[in-house]
């Protein structure tokens, strides 16, 4: 269990935020740490419309740990990781 | 007796130089100060200002000005005039005085360099006068934004700002720290008496003195002007030395240009472009920030590149891109991280403004409009404290402006180096390119991002952070007109019903 910071961006928005994530916590709640600072702010919200996590160009299961996919994607902190509605 | 004329003896007195022979030549003029590189000592006699200037003519001259401006200085003073002035108007001089009142200050240092260690004497004497010039300029900052006081804190900026650590006075200052206060001659030159002074400030300067007695402000105005004429003197001394740097070191010079044109560009954006675009009444504004751009800087630019040879850098396109977005998401910004900010920004979204800004950039609506629309929806429905931050956003290691405000959010992507262990992030591809052509340069700089997660912003929060910025209640960013902008919506909304 660590703290890792990231740059959390919302697709859509307009600038990416310092999020302060959990090495434990999945990427289910990744995604809702990076979507508070930009949904229902600046960007319309969507109800029951799931969100979906982008890593290195790549989809990842919100059930995974955010620790796993640091170590798998060599994330350095302050990386990009990109949030969505999922389609 | 009869007195010369100033055509005999000018170029004796301008060019006086002399052998050096108690000391060798690179000690008295270091290169690390001179910077001449590969330029043969020779080449620099060819050095020739553009104008002509006597310390006689010069005194004279600058006397009448500082007559001028303090006449009208004190007339105005007690009409309290300030007090009846637009509240969008007033941020642009407080952001003015705080931001810039300080960089003339560094400037007199620059000057001073230039009277020491310029390998030309007529250079070195030409910085005399660019240091004279520069302490006036500091001074008359400092004496408008002392009778201010009284009806405003934040002029208190004027002379505070450049000793806090406020996000905005921190990209300036890391600016100016650099391109006037660390580097050799050469690069200060070309750097900031072509690109800054004569590219962006001088035209600067003569637009927002324009706005400014547009909008009623007869003081600011007279301050900007009487500035303005020293820099349009002063600015040339860039001319010359990028002529000699184009014919024995033009690689080099290229590159300075390329840097410093696209690092002052994302200053100027920030500064200008909000004003501008935002700022200025709505009544008052004769041309959008990118005409003005395209009309006054780029051609100029492009008469500088044909008259001395130099090319477009090699960024050119996403530079025009840049036009069209990058102020566009500093205003956004700035207006969202207001409590950030030691003036207080005007939205400028109102249904008026926005039908401008549409007109003036066909995308807007498309890249910004849809984010304005979310924040309207929570000022008109009262969630005031969904237009505020909870976090800080990314920021550039070079520009120290937010990542993402060099684009629109369609082009947001992470730019990043690593150099000796470290990781940097990038607003654009271009800042990237400044930081991996001299890392060496930028290197170990923490921008507040670094600083809050290095533990030295405490507590580690917003209000930390803005403690940390010495950000105070009375001088806090807040909209300009308290919200009353989005009133517009809410009627046109209901009447659509």
């Amino acid at each position: 269990m660590a703290s890792f910071p990231i740059y959390g961006v919302f697709q859509g928005d307009f600038v990416p935020h310092l999020v302060a994530v959990d090495t434990d916590d999945d990427m289910a709640q990744v995604a809702q740490a990076v979507a508070v600072h930009s949904v229902s702010r600046r960007i319309a919200p969507k109800d029951h419309r799931p969100f979906e996590v982008v890593v290195a160009g790549e989809t990842v299961p919100l059930d995974c740990k955010f620790g796993e996919v640091v170590a798998e994607k060599a994330l350095d902190p302050l990386d990009f990781v990109i949030v969505r509605y999922a389609s | 007796m009869t007195i010369l004329q100033r055509d005999d003896w000018y170029d004796i007195a301008r060019d006086v130089d002399w052998t050096l022979s108690y000391v060798d030549e690179k000690e008295a003029f270091p290169e690390q100060w001179s910077g001449i590189g590969p330029v043969p000592k020779e080449a620099w006699a060819a050095w020739d200002e553009p104008y002509r200037c006597t310390y006689r003519d010069y005194v004279s001259v600058q006397r009448d000005k500082e007559s001028g401006a303090h006449a009208v200085r004190e007339a105005l003073k007690r009409a309290n005039l300030y007090d009846r002035l637009d509240p969008a108007h007033t941020a642009a001089s407080h952001l003015h005085m705080g931001a810039t009142c300080f960089v003339e200050q560094m400037a007199i240092t620059m000057q001073s360099r230039f009277c020491r260690f310029a390998p030309a004497p007529a250079w070195r004497n030409m910085g005399v006068y660019g240091m004279l010039d520069e302490t006036r300029h500091a001074q008359l900052d400092l004496a408008f934004s002392h009778d201010l006081l009284k009806s405003d804190p934040r002029f208190d900026w004027c002379n505070k700002g450049f000793h806090t650590n406020e996000w905005g006075i921190l990209a300036v200052r890391n600016f100016f720290d650099d391109w006037m206060l660390s580097c050799n001659v050469v690069e200060a030159a070309i750097a900031t008496s072509l690109v800054v002074e004569h590219g962006f400030t001088n035209v600067q300067f003569i637009a927002l003195a324009a706005d400014a007695m547009a909008a009623g402000d007869i003081d600011f105005s007279n301050l900007l002007s009487s500035i303005q004429t020293d820099e349009a003197r002063h600015a040339q001394a860039g001319f010359p030395t990028l002529e000699i740097m184009m014919k024995h070191d033009p690689e080099r010079a290229q590159r300075i240009f390329d840097v410093s044109l696209w690092r002052s560009f994302r200053l100027f954006q920030t500064l200008t472009g909000t004003s501008m675009d935002y700022y200025t009444p709505l009544e008052h504004r004769k041309r959008s920030f990118k005409e003005f751009m395209l009309e006054w800087v780029i051609t100029q630019h492009e008469r500088v590149t044909r008259d001395l040879g130099l090319k477009h850098p090699w960024y050119w396109d996403q530079f025009l891109e840049c036009l069209d977005h990058g102020h566009h998401a500093m205003h956004l910004g700035t207006w969202f991280w207001r409590p950030t900010l030691f003036w207080k920004p005007n939205a400028g979204v109102s249904r008026a403004e926005r039908a401008w800004l549409n007109e003036k950039y066909p995308s807007w609506e498309e890249s910004w409009g849809t984010l304005w629309d979310q924040i309207i929806d929570n000022v008109n429905s009262g969630a005031i404290d969904k237009t505020l931050p909870l976090t800080l956003p990314a920021l550039c290691n070079l520009t120290q402006l937010p990542l993402g405000s060099g684009w629109n959010p369609f082009n947001l992507k992470q730019w990043k180096s690593e150099y000796k262990g470290r990781v940097y992030n990038f607003d654009s591809e271009i800042s990237k390119w400044c930081f991996d052509i001299e890392p060496e340069r930028y290197a170990g700089h923490l921008n507040i991002i670094d600083r809050f997660l290095t533990g030295m912003i405490q507590p580690p929060s917003v209000e930390g952070c803005l403690s940390y910025m010495s950000l105070t209640p009375d001088v806090m960013g807040d909209d300009a007109y308290n919200y009353r902008w989005a009133q517009d919506y809410r009627d046109y909304a209901k009447a659509a019903e």
